[in-house]
């Protein structure tokens, strides 16, 4: 009987938020269509609305320019990017390039990569050196030369090296085994799972830092905060457990199963493959697909830059500083596609031609005026509408 | 008659007592040196053993001295004044070169290494090697005035263009600290190579060059590679790890004043190659390494050695400020080097690179560029050039004392003594001896060539047994072995007696053996003590941190984690017990290779072992972990497969804290003195 009561109550708290993602929907409907605009992107944003007046606060690219093997990426499957000074770095699923001076350049195993498969890049702000996470290693490529780090040679916890991320002379690793901690000075590893940390499993998708504090995106754990200071780990899990659907908004991070964390301007921001969360320290709050501009629900990674957090889902780009929106999704059958701009209820759509490479995104970063995108079907490199 | 029975009777049954007792007595004390020594040739000698041995107590006071023991110097900007870092007095001493002595003695760290000035002179940077920091000198006062904490074994020092940075290179942790000088805080620790040794700014002030001592790990067979590390000044990054190929040991590098060349002291080993080479020359090649800068400037290497005669051991190279002449310290003979520049200049201008390839192992094209071998007193170490560069400082590293050669006349003018000991014990002799190469079929190498600073090289050689190419060998640290025999990794050697008696020289050094006086003051040097260094960068007060004691109570265990009762011969605990972490007994511990001979190996002590990489017998681990993620799947060498990987993490760091059992009862308070920064 309490359990019939129990889904007669939550089958209510679904139906009660539908009607208004209806809505949502029927406005978008009503939004002109993208052939209504011609080679939108080298216009600037007109300034007719609202919602773009509200845009003006938040970057938009355009004038997107594509890369996939026709230009000399290893592969079109491309897993993260990162801006390195006047460089880019891409890890694709056959090797890590490298663009510079409009040149693109391949290392793999053969120059010492750990495994040509790169899905995390970073860079030491201290030393320059970049980190290299793959799926058989994690390398440090510093001034030219590969050096290997793998679960029979050091301390690392797994070969499977999801995400590195260097926090002046601390390299943080999440990583199939768990997540690790490496000390550059003192070569020491440290290792975080179930077994000693609270997680769910040992399986971690990403890792960020800031503020004196780790954040872990461990898969079905939630995040975990780990305090460089204390030494100590506090976790933030779904209140509602795995269910699939945030039953009570805003409770805390809107599901277990998270992707990645970024920690910016005193945010955190939290992907996960349900939707999305910021927290401020103090409260959360949650974003989906159905409520803001968020591209999807299914989010493999976001980087925050500023005030403003990147979203890489499987259905296109989005953008926000937690109020505005900007989508970027290509069109299925061409090129072009649009920048969708999102404040409250109100919407805007931007034709872009050509548009970002495909909709399924893994890996974004933004440095100045520039936007690189990695998806599935090669990199974008955006630049920003003034 | 009376009178001469008192004399004569205490004589005759002396004489019948002798007679007596001699035959047994000889018989007794034959057996006992040959049990002692484990060979049947050494001579009756009890102070080989009962004086020179000795490690503590009043005969050791009696019988060994301290020294000063001189390691690199500067040179004031009115070359009135010597610095001289004395490595085994811990202090700085300074050098009146009028007066020809020492005037001031300010008291340092532990082992100190290097020394720069400042601009204006006035203040000392002394690096010191076994404290993890620099002592900061005012050199109006002579006082210490600061320390500022480094890296692992900081050794070669330099300041930046601006003098605002002081560059570090510390050898233990490899890496490169940049300290700035108005905090005294370390700002960032740059990766740099293997064991930096040599750190110098380039002649425009732009780039930092850093030298390595050790290889790059690769597996045996690989060409060796050893990295030159540059560094841009102002942004404080590695623009570039040059690899230097088949060569090591590369202690200093010095920059001509024009700019145009970078040169660095070398040794290239063949120890890929059966060491039966030894007798026919070439099996260590002595030289330096050339950088030429400019835009894809080449690193060219060419041979300080003769068709005949070898230079070993080159360590630190000074060139004058008309950048003509180049002196380059050979301390393993006992002289300096010294070098036209311009000869090598024209070499290189007239030479392609397919040439310039051969002269890196040709032993004779030393005699296009250079002009003299001047000889100094035991182990030149640290050169200086006054300001004016007409005289040539050198640190006479086992002599206490000074050279001063005139860079004109290119002879030796004087020598300054230090004050140190002025009696060579029999241990100083034997250590003279360790790092001379005047044993060694035409002087190729000093045992400290393959054991420098008496410890390892990091090298695996391919050693000349009686089947050629087989028992690939792990050279072996000489720190501590004395209190752990036997020698070897296949344990023939009981004794250092025998390991470095007839048989060294027909093995390894292909010349006449050892006199019993060098073989007893070898002896004696290697059995009284070589120390490990402190173990400061993983157990610097003794207090093991929450990691290091999980792993203690894995290498200690008796159950494994399923709490089956683990066979006592698969416990760590069991063949690498405390203090020296060995049993000193032969084991198999599953890593025998189709081409070793012995099925056992000796169970090597592991006191200092982060220190020591690459591992097992033949090298092939190349971290300690490979120990057993790689090498250790039967469980022969210790139970470990049901750790998780966060346990054999705890292990390993367990292992690297193991330090000397000497610091063990030292007071933590001294270790801990060195590291305050005011």
């Amino acid at each position: 009987m309490v359990i019939i009561l129990a889904g007669i109550a939550l089958a209510g708290l679904i139906l009660s938020k539908k009607p208004g993602h209806s809505e949502k929907n029927t406005k978008r409907d009503n939004l002109p269509a993208a052939s209504d605009y011609q080679n939108s992107s080298d216009v600037d944003l007109p300034n007719s609305s609202g919602v773009i007046k509200e845009a003006k606060a938040m970057p938009v690219y355009g004038h997107w320019r594509n890369f996939t093997t026709k230009d000399g990426l290893p592969s079109d499957k491309a897993y993260t990017v990162r801006i390195d000074g006047d460089r880019v770095l891409v890890g694709t699923h056959d090797g890590l390039a490298v663009y510079e001076n409009e040149k693109w350049h391949t290392y793999t195993t053969k120059d010492g990569l750990a495994h040509n498969g790169v899905v995390s890049v970073d860079v030491s702000e201290l030393t320059g050196d970049v980190w290299i996470g793959t799926l058989g290693g994690l390398t440090r490529w510093s001034s030219g030369k590969f050096t290997t780090f793998n679960q029979f040679n050091s301390g690392l916890p797994n070969d499977l090296v999801y995400c590195v991320y260097c926090d002046g002379k601390d390299i943080w690793v999440a990583t199939g085994g768990g997540a690790g901690h490496y000390d550059t000075q003192t070569g020491l590893w440290d290792i975080f799972t179930e077994q000693n940390a609270p997680m769910h499993e040992p399986w971690t998708y990403g890792v960020s830092a800031g503020g004196s504090k780790v954040y872990i995106a461990a898969w079905g754990g939630g995040v975990i905060e780990y305090d460089n200071k204390t030494k100590r780990f506090r976790d933030y899990t779904d209140p509602d457990g795995f269910m699939e659907i945030d039953l009570q908004p805003d409770d805390g991070v809107v599901h277990d199963i998270t992707t990645a964390t970024s920690y910016n301007d005193s945010i955190l921001w939290v992907s996960t493959y349900f939707g999305m969360s910021r927290y401020d320290g103090k409260n959360w709050k949650g974003y989906f697909n159905t409520d803001s501009g968020l591209a999807s629900n299914f989010i493999n990674f976001l980087r925050a830059e500023g005030r403003v957090v990147f979203v890489c889902s499987d259905n296109g780009l989005s953008s926000t500083d937690g109020t505005t929106w900007v989508t970027y999704k290509k069109d299925d059958n061409s090129e072009n596609g649009k920048a969708i701009i999102t404040t409250g209820n109100e919407k805007k759509e931007i034709p872009l031609s050509p548009s970002i490479s495909h909709n399924f995104i893994i890996g974004v970063d933004a440095k100045d005026d520039i936007l690189w995108v990695a998806t599935s079907k090669g990199v974008s490199r955006g630049e920003l509408l003034k | 008659m009376r009178k001469y029975l008192k004399i004569l009777l205490p004589v005759g049954v002396i004489c019948i007592l002798g007679a007596i007792f001699y035959s047994p007595y000889h018989t007794w004390a034959r057996k006992h040196v040959n049990l002692m020594t484990a060979t049947e040739d050494h001579p009756l000698n009890c102070a080989s053993c009962h004086l020179y041995l000795q490690k503590s107590g009043v005969i050791s006071k009696l019988v060994n001295a301290h020294y000063y023991s001189p390691f690199n110097l500067a040179v004031s900007n009115d070359g009135r004044y010597l610095y001289v870092v004395a490595e085994e007095g811990n202090t700085l001493l300074v050098v009146d070169t009028k007066k020809q002595k020492v005037t001031h003695k300010v008291e340092v760290g532990n082992r100190p290494h290097s020394i720069i000035l400042s601009k204006d002179g006035n203040t000392a940077y002394v690096s010191n090697q076994w404290s993890d920091n620099v002592s900061v000198v005012d050199l109006t006062s002579f006082t210490v005035t600061d320390t500022l904490k480094t890296g692992g074994g900081p050794a070669g020092v330099a300041l930046s263009a601006d003098g605002k940075y002081l560059y570090v290179a510390n050898s233990f942790s490899s890496d490169l600290s940049v300290i700035d000088i108005s905090t005294g805080a370390e700002r960032k620790r740059l990766n740099a190579g293997n064991s930096p040794a040599g750190v110098q700014i380039n002649a425009d002030g732009s780039l930092v060059f850093v030298t390595s001592r050790r290889t790059l790990s690769k597996p045996f067979g690989d060409t060796i590679r050893c990295e030159l590390t540059i560094i841009n000044d102002n942004k404080q990054r590695v623009v570039e790890r040059r690899d230097v190929k088949s060569a090591y040991i590369m202690e200093n590098i010095s920059f001509t004043p024009s700019g145009d060349l970078a040169i660095m002291p070398l040794v290239r080993p063949k120890n890929n190659v059966p060491t039966i080479q030894i007798e026919r020359g070439w099996m260590m090649t002595n030289g330096i390494g050339i950088v030429e800068q400019k835009p894809s400037g080449r690193t060219i290497q060419l041979l300080l050695d003769e068709p005949n005669a070898y230079y070993a051991d080159p360590f630190d190279i000074a060139i004058t400020p008309d950048g003509k002449r180049a002196f380059v310290s050979n301390a393993g003979v006992d002289c300096i080097t010294v070098i036209d520049i311009d000869a090598i200049r024209k070499l290189i201008a007239e030479s392609t690179n397919e040439t310039l390839k051969t002269y890196a192992n040709h032993l004779g094209i030393s005699s296009r560029f250079v002009l003299k071998r001047i000889r100094t007193g035991a182990n030149p170490k640290g050169l200086a050039l006054s300001p004016d560069g007409k005289k040539l400082y050198v640190a006479e590293h086992l002599e206490d004392r000074i050279a001063v050669i005139s860079t004109e006349s290119l002879e030796t003018t004087g020598t300054i003594d230090l004050g140190g000991s002025g009696r060579i014990t029999v241990a100083r002799h034997g250590r003279r001896l360790l790092n001379n190469a005047g044993h060694t079929f035409q002087n190729q190498y000093s045992c400290y060539t393959c054991h420098p600073d008496a410890h390892e090289d990091g090298l695996v050689y391919n050693m000349a047994s009686k089947d050629m190419g087989r028992n690939i060998t792990n050279t072996q640290s000489l720190r501590n072995i004395g209190d752990t025999p036997p020698y070897k990794w296949n344990g023939k050697n009981q004794t250092v007696y025998k390991q470095d008696g007839m048989r060294f020289s027909t093995v390894l050094t292909r010349t006449e053996a050892f006199s019993y006086r060098d073989l007893d003051a070898l002896a004696a040097y290697i059995m009284t003590g070589i120390p490990n260094p402190p173990n400061l960068q993983y157990n610097p007060n003794g207090e093991l941190t929450e990691s290091q004691k999980h792993g203690k109570a894995i290498f200690e265990r008796t159950h494994n984690f399923k709490g089956y009762e683990i066979p006592i011969v698969n416990r760590c605990v069991t063949c690498h017990p405390a203090p020296y972490y060995t049993n000193k007994k032969m084991a198999d511990v599953g890593t025998l290779a189709a081409s070793d001979d012995s099925i056992l190996f000796d169970t090597p002590h592991l006191n200092n072992i982060f220190a020591s990489p690459p591992y097992l017998h033949d090298g092939r681990a190349a971290s300690l972990e490979e120990i057993w993620t790689l090498y250790g799947k039967t469980e022969q060498h210790g139970s470990v497969n049901d750790l998780t990987k966060i346990q054999l993490n705890e292990l390993i760091e367990y292992l690297k804290a193991l330090r000397d059992p000497e610091y063990e009862q030292k007071s933590t308070e001294i270790l801990h003195a060195s590291f305050g920064h005011k």
